[in-house]
């Protein structure tokens, strides 16, 4: 039984006051420092200053006056449902709803076979959407990996055909260019039967990573964010400042650039289009300062991630983030405490959207079939958390008590059996829970074997993709698909 | 005789106060500034370098002893230098490559380079390939650094150095590539002449091609 979408919010790292304090801060930067920006956006900045933005076009500067820019990220919705092609896994974003799923742009994977790491693949990527579209605990597939295999103008078209094909989970991605994101559009319209269904129920959706922190708006990113919006795409507001090289070293420093850097993202987009579906992007980060690395399994990373929440609810803006990363190399012990700590502060923290939470190792390099395995098991885990404890009559169970006092057995009442198989997290049998004696007998596997043998055993099931034979074929005709 | 490992043991230390007065000494005891630079502060930006791929010193601590050594040298050596005594290892052009905004770890390189004796010509971040190469013309570097950090942007390396390539450059540069997802495998597909995963590693593959 998988627990999507439950409630979180019972972890808040920041109180009530500390908040009000962040995002104050947050504004008197965009006031004060306001964004630098990249050539090119011209249209953009005289927009700006129709909506009462300050542009100081010799120094390059964008300052956000707090009335107005509040003003418009107002308009933001406060719900934004992503919708699943079969209606089993809709993502309603809103207040501490929690969904947790895939993420990244990985390079590498360790092979199924051989354990080894080597590039990643297209194949890879369809084999990795045909095994989440079946693991319950991962709510939504944003494409985990590059395709390594294929010239890089063919990455649009192929990574959203490769996802849409194999899960009907919702799909989400980055787009490498402006034609990317028309390219991407028109397949899922295919896919949707047309542009206006697709509308309707977008199952796709598109991240841009807007800012260069700190405090700096890319060109090419924001021109796909906008044209997202334009279209009625819901847009992951993307950006990842790291503690100590792109954000101050300091947490609270960290949160408040990124939550100014968010709302400046926000208020930019309802310029062009007010009420439009965003998602606030921030995932505070930290770098690892003894070789520049990014630390994203730090427990702070949880703890940030958990505040940004918060700040994002305070402005009523569903959130999009991270947890689940690890430093960690291969499926082990590290890569275990590093992301059941990440994820369940995350879910506990009531983050919307959150992804990379399944699959990834090494810094975001690499992804294992096997991880996403245990991956699902870890999220099962920080969902059912959330799920509390019923203490309606029928949990207390006094009749229950009466009467195994008197005499009858737990084991044997009518009770246990309506309730052995519900109250308690029933996981996909990557965790062991065998006596010695079995586990030795069936080949004293770790949980990285076990999970790989999970995992081979749903990818040989022969269950149909999600492209129809017509649909594919017209596909084919328009782009070179390389699947 | 001045104590040039002094001089190096206390930049290593963070003992900036006594560097300047070591130096000084040395300077009055009529040493050349060249044996100064080469003996004592490379010495010790070298020892720094060796602790920062042991992860033995914090990056920010690399970086604050870089900077320093760099002001000594300005100040204090610089007017009795010769030119190319700061330079032995000759000339670098360095860019992040096309699409990627990323210049941390670039420009940790590059002050590491600087630090062990090379010229170093920045081009920043988002550098077209047609810009790279009219630098190389320009300037004639004798290597080439080329640094991306995301995934996405990787490609970028390989059509910058078939670039150099069509362009007739290849042969007169060395070419070094880096950054988070770079490995020696990525190194040897897209024809660089080298990779290093860390900007010490980085310093000393350079002074191994210069030579």
């Amino acid at each position: 039984m998988s627990h999507k979408g439950l409630q979180g919010g019972h972890y808040r790292p920041l109180s009530c006051e500390q908040v009000e304090s962040l995002h104050a801060a947050a504004l008197s930067v965009l006031e004060k420092t306001g964004f630098s920006y990249e050539a090119g956006l011209d249209e953009t900045l005289e927009m700006m200053e129709e909506f009462g933005m300050r542009v100081d076009r010799g120094d390059s500067r964008i300052y956000f006056p707090r009335e107005q820019l509040m003003e418009l990220v107002s308009k933001a919705p406060k719900r934004v449902v992503l919708y699943s092609r079969d209606g089993k896994n809709d993502l309603y974003l809103e207040d501490d709803r929690v969904y947790l799923g895939t993420g990244g742009a990985a390079i590498k994977i360790l092979d199924l076979e051989t354990g080894e790491a080597r590039h990643t693949t297209l194949q890879d990527l369809y084999s990795l959407g045909r095994l989440v579209d079946q693991l319950d605990n991962i709510h939504f597939f944003l494409r985990p990996c590059i395709p390594k295999d294929i010239p890089e103008a063919l990455y649009d078209e192929n990574v959203f055909y490769a996802c849409l094909k194999s899960t009907a989970k919702h799909v989400m991605a980055g787009v490498n260019d402006f034609d990317g994101f028309h390219k991407m559009m028109d397949i899922a319209s295919m896919v949707a039967g047309d542009l206006e269904n697709l509308k309707a129920r977008p199952f796709v959706s598109v991240i841009a990573s807007f800012a260069i922190s700190p405090m700096r708006l890319c060109t090419h990113s924001t021109r796909i964010m906008l044209e997202a919006v334009r279209h009625q795409i819901p847009v992951a507001l993307s950006c990842a400042p790291m503690a100590g090289v792109s954000s101050p070293i300091t947490m609270a420093g960290t949160l408040v650039q990124t939550h100014a850097e968010q709302l400046a993202g926000i208020a930019i987009c309802q310029m062009i289009q007010p009420g439009a579906a965003v998602l606030y992007g921030g995932i505070p980060g930290r770098a690892n300062l003894w070789n520049l690395g990014y630390q994203g399994g730090s427990v702070e990373c949880g703890m940030m991630n958990a505040a940004i929440h918060q700040l994002a609810d305070h402005i009523k803006v569903p959130n999009y983030n991270s947890s689940g990363l690890t430093d960690a190399k291969i499926p082990d012990a590290q890569a275990g405490w590093e992301k059941a700590m990440t994820t369940m502060l995350a879910a506990m923290g009531g983050s919307n959207y959150v992804h990379h939470a399944a699959g990834m190792l090494n810094c975001m390099i690499t992804v294992a079939h096997e991880q996403f395995v245990i991956d699902d098991e870890i999220i099962g885990l920080s969902c059912k958390v959330l799920a509390g404890i019923p203490t309606d009559p029928e949990h207390l169970a006094l009749d229950v008590i009466d009467d195994a006092a008197r005499g009858a057995d737990f084991i044997k009442s009518a009770h246990t059996m309506k309730y052995m198989k519900t109250e308690y997290f029933a996981g996909n049998g990557v965790t062991d829970t065998k006596n010695l004696d079995k586990w030795i007998n069936a080949g004293s596997l770790d949980a990285w074997k076990r999970a790989r043998d999970i995992a081979k055993k749903i990818l040989a099931r022969s269950t149909s993709d999600y492209m129809p034979a017509e649909i594919d074929s017209a596909i084919r005709k328009k782009y070179d698909i390389r699947l | 005789m001045s104590d040039f490992v002094q001089i190096a043991e206390n930049l290593v230390a963070g003992n900036k106060p006594r560097v300047r007065e070591l130096v000084q000494l040395a300077l009055d005891q009529g040493e050349s500034a060249k044996k100064i630079l080469d003996e004592g502060l490379m010495k010790g930006m070298g020892i720094v370098g060796g602790m920062m791929e042991r992860e033995e010193i914090m990056i920010p601590e690399v970086l604050d002893v870089a900077q320093f050594m760099s002001h000594v040298i300005n100040e204090m050596l610089k007017p009795l230098l010769l030119e190319g005594d700061m330079n032995p290892y000759g000339k670098v052009v360095f860019a992040t490559v096309q699409g990627d905004v990323h210049d941390i770890g670039k420009n940790l390189v590059i002050m590491m380079l600087e630090g062990a004796g090379f010229q170093v010509i920045d081009l920043g971040i988002d550098v077209p390939p047609d810009t790279i190469v009219e630098s190389i013309r320009e300037n004639q570097p004798n290597m080439l650094g080329l640094s991306a950090l995301l995934t996405t942007t990787m490609p970028m390396i390989k059509t910058t150095i078939d670039h150099v390539i069509d362009s007739g450059l290849r042969d007169q540069i060395k070419i070094l590539v880096g950054g988070a997802p770079v490995d020696q495998e990525f190194a040897d597909e897209v024809g660089a002449d080298g990779y290093a995963p860390d900007a010490s590693s980085a310093t000393q593959l350079a002074k191994s091609l210069a030579n």
